[in-house]
C-alpha cells in the first residue's frame, strides 16, 4: 500500500487523482471487510456459529414434518398450517414436488423454502437436460446442502432458515429419504421428523419402526400418520400426506383419504386396548 | 498514583477521595433542567390502575377493593391463553381494573392512548357461576360451591413487560400497603428452555415442563417438582413472589420452560398438571371444552402470520 500511495504523488493532476480514488477505494474495502465480514459467520470462541443456531431455532417454528422410508414405498406426512378464511389453500403448500420422482418437505421459513425450492428445481431440470438423466435423491440433496452451506460462509448473507425432508426413487429402484439442516449438512435416515415436536415424533418413530410396521406400502402410511398424530392436535383435518411408490409419480391423498386412515388407526388402538384390559382383567 | 511490575505508572483508585473527585462531583450536580426531566420521565413510567367502562381511574389497591381468597397472575402469552381457555371459559367474571403503564419494551410512543388491545395488564373477578352441569344432583352442590366461591378468585392476565422500576408501583396498586395474609397466590408464567440451567444436557431435556418455586407459608404440595438451583425467577413474577414472601402470604410460582415462547398449543397444555391442584377444584369446570376454546385461540393465531411453514 506504501508504494502505491508514492506513486499517486507523481504523475499528471489526472493520473494522480485516480490512483489516489483507487487507494481510497482499497483502503475502504478492507475496512469494510474487517468489519462487515467478520460479523456475520465467524466462530465464536468456542466454536459456535450463532447465526447457523438461530436459523435452527427459526425451523423449530414451522409446523412438524414426517418422512418414512418403506421397502418399495416413501411417504411424507405433514401438519398442515391453518389458513385463514380468505386465503387460497393451494397456496399454503409444505410438500413439494422437485421433479417427477423426487418431493421434498420443508419445516421452517416460507420465503427461504420458495428461494431454495425454485433452485433446486431448476437444477433438476438443468441435469436432465445436460446429462440426459433424471437426478438421483442423493445429488439434489447434496446441491440444496451445498447452497444452504455457502450461505453459512458467505459476507451479507444469513443461512437458510429451513430444515427439509427429500423423498424419492432412484433408478435403481431403491427408496431414498434425506435430511438436511441449515448448517448444509444431509443424512440419509430410515424415517425421520423436522420441525416443531420433532423430537417427540422422533422418539415414536424410534420406539415403533420396525421391520413389520413397513412391511407393506399401507402400513407404512399408516406409521407416518400415527407418528403425526402424536403431536397434531385436530386429527386428520391437520394432516397432509403425499407418497412415491417406485416408478409412479407423486400422489397427494385426499382429505378423505387420510380420515380412512385415520379412522383404522383409532379402531386398531381401541382393540388393543381392549386386549390388553382382557389380558390384566 | 502506583506503578506496576513493568514500570507503567497508573492512576490507582482512593478511598479517600481526591480533589478531582470534587471537581468531577460539581459536574455531576442536577440543575434544575436535569430534575424537569426526570420528574417527566417518572411520571412517564408510572403505574396507573383504571376501569376501561368507565375511565375513571382507582384510587384504591385492586385487593383492598375487591378481597379475595385465592388470586391468579398469568403472565405472558401462553400463561394467560391457559386461563382463558381452562379458568375463564366456566362462570361470569368481571373485568374490575386494568394497569396502564409505559416503558421502553412499550410498541406505543403515545403514552396518553395505551390500549390493551396487544399487550395488556387486565384484572377480573369471579362474579357468579351459573353454569349447569349434567348430573342434576350435583348441581346443587356445585352451585353452593361456587356461591362461596364468587367474588373469592381474583385473576390477573398479564402480556405487557413490567420494568424493574415499575414492579414495587405495580405491587403497591394491586396488593396495597398492608397485604391480607389470608390468601393464596398462584402465579403462572413461561421461560425459555434456554434459561434452564442443568447439569444434563439440553437435547435430553423434554420440554416444555413445569417447575415450581413457592413462599415459606405456603403449605400446598405443589403440583410438579421444585425449581432446582442455581436456576432463579426473573421479573414481575420474581417481584410478586418476593412480596409475597416478605408479607407472609402464601404462594406459588409455576414456571414452564418452553422452547416456543410465542403462543402455542402445547407450552399451554403443559400448564395442565395445575388443574389437578386442591385450590383449583371447582374453578375448572368442562375440560373439553376449554381444549376446544384452546384450539380457536391458536387457530386464530396462528393464521395471522405467514412466516412459518
Amino acid at each position: 500500500m506504501k508504494k502505491e500511495y508514492l506513486h499517486t504523488l507523481q504523475g499528471t493532476r489526472d493520473e494522480r487523482l485516480r490512483r489516489m480514488s483507487f487507494v481510497l477505494r482499497s483502503l475502504w474495502n478492507i475496512q469494510m471487510d474487517m468489519s462487515f465480514g467478520s460479523w456475520i459467520h465467524v466462530s465464536h470462541s468456542d466454536g459456535h456459529l450463532f447465526q447457523v443456531e438461530y436459523a435452527q431455532e427459526a425451523v423449530k417454528k414451522g409446523s412438524t414434518a414426517v418422512g418414512i422410508r418403506g421397502t418399495d414405498i416413501v411417504v411424507l406426512g405433514v401438519e398442515k398450517k391453518s389458513v385463514a378464511k380468505l386465503q387460497d389453500e393451494r397456496t399454503v403448500r409444505k410438500i413439494c414436488a422437485l421433479d417427477d420422482h423426487v418431493c421434498m418437505a420443508f419445516a421452517g421459513l416460507t420465503a427461504d423454502a420458495r428461494v431454495v425450492i425454485n433452485r433446486a428445481r431448476v437444477e433438476c431440470q438443468s441435469h436432465k437436460l445436460t446429462v440426459e438423466d433424471p437426478v438421483t435423491v442423493e445429488y439434489i440433496t447434496r446441491f440444496i446442502a451445498t447452497l444452504k452451506q455457502k450461505y453459512t460462509q458467505s459476507n451479507g448473507r444469513r443461512p437458510f432458515g429451513i430444515s427439509a425432508l427429500i423423498v424419492g426413487f432412484d433408478d435403481d429402484g431403491i427408496p431414498r429419504l434425506y435430511q438436511t439442516d441449515p448448517s448444509g449438512t444431509y443424512h440419509a435416515w430410515k424415517a425421520n421428523a423436522i420441525g416443531r415436536s420433532a423430537k417427540t415424533v422422533r422418539e415414536f418413530l424410534e420406539k415403533n419402526y420396525t421391520e413389520d410396521a413397513i412391511a407393506n406400502d399401507n402400513e407404512a402410511v399408516k406409521l407416518a400418520i400415527r407418528a403425526l398424530l402424536e403431536v397434531v392436535q385436530s386429527g386428520g383435518k391437520n394432516i397432509e400426506l403425499a407418497i412415491i411408490r417406485r416408478n409412479q409419480p407423486l400422489k397427494m391423498f385426499s382429505a378423505k383419504e387420510i380420515e380412512l386412515q385415520v379412522t383404522e388407526i383409532e379402531k386398531e388402538k381401541e382393540e388393543a386396548e381392549k386386549k390388553k384390559s382382557k389380558k390384566i382383567a | 498514583m502506583a506503578a506496576t511490575f513493568f514500570g507503567e505508572v497508573v492512576k490507582a483508585p482512593c478511598r479517600a477521595g481526591t480533589e478531582e473527585e470534587e471537581e468531577d462531583e460539581e459536574e455531576r450536580r442536577e440543575t434544575s433542567e436535569d430534575r424537569e426531566a426526570r420528574r417527566q420521565l417518572a411520571r412517564k413510567r408510572e403505574v396507573r390502575l383504571f376501569r376501561r367502562q368507565t375511565k375513571t381511574s382507582l384510587e384504591v389497591a385492586l385487593l383492598e377493593k375487591y378481597p379475595c381468597s385465592k388470586f391468579i397472575i398469568a403472565i405472558g402469552n401462553n400463561a394467560v391463553a391457559f386461563l382463558s381457555s381452562f379458568v375463564m371459559n366456566s362462570g361470569v367474571w368481571e373485568e374490575v381494573g386494568c394497569a396502564k403503564l409505559w416503558n421502553e419494551w412499550c410498541r406505543t410512543t403515545d403514552t396518553t392512548h395505551l390500549s390493551p388491545a396487544e399487550a395488556f395488564c387486565v384484572f377480573y373477578h369471579l362474579k357468579s357461576n351459573p353454569s349447569r352441569t349434567q348430573c342434576p344432583e350435583q348441581l346443587g352442590r356445585q352451585v353452593r360451591q361456587m356461591r362461596c366461591q364468587a367474588g373469592e378468585v381474583f385473576l390477573c392476565q398479564c402480556t405487557c413487560y413490567v420494568a424493574e422500576d415499575q414492579q414495587y408501583q405495580w405491587l403497591e396498586k394491586v396488593f396495597g400497603s398492608c397485604p391480607r395474609k389470608n390468601m393464596q397466590v398462584t402465579i403462572l408464567t413461561c421461560r425459555h428452555v434456554t434459561d434452564y440451567k442443568t447439569s444434563e444436557s439440553t437435547s435430553s431435556l423434554h420440554s416444555p415442563f413445569l417447575k415450581a418455586l413457592k413462599t415459606q407459608n405456603f403449605k400446598e404440595p405443589p403440583c410438579c417438582s421444585l425449581l432446582e438451583q442455581p436456576n432463579i425467577a426473573h421479573d414481575l413474577p420474581a417481584a410478586v413472589l418476593s412480596y409475597c414472601q416478605v408479607w407472609g402470604i402464601p404462594a406459588v410460582l409455576y414456571l414452564c420452560y418452553t422452547d416456543v415462547m410465542k403462543l402455542d398449543l402445547v407450552t399451554v397444555e403443559a400448564f395442565k398438571p395445575i388443574l389437578s391442584s386442591r385450590s383449583w377444584k371447582g374453578l375448572v369446570k368442562n375440560i373439553p371444552q376449554s381444549t376446544e376454546i384452546l384450539k380457536r385461540l391458536m387457530t386464530t393465531n396462528e393464521i395471522q402470520s405467514n412466516i412459518y411453514t
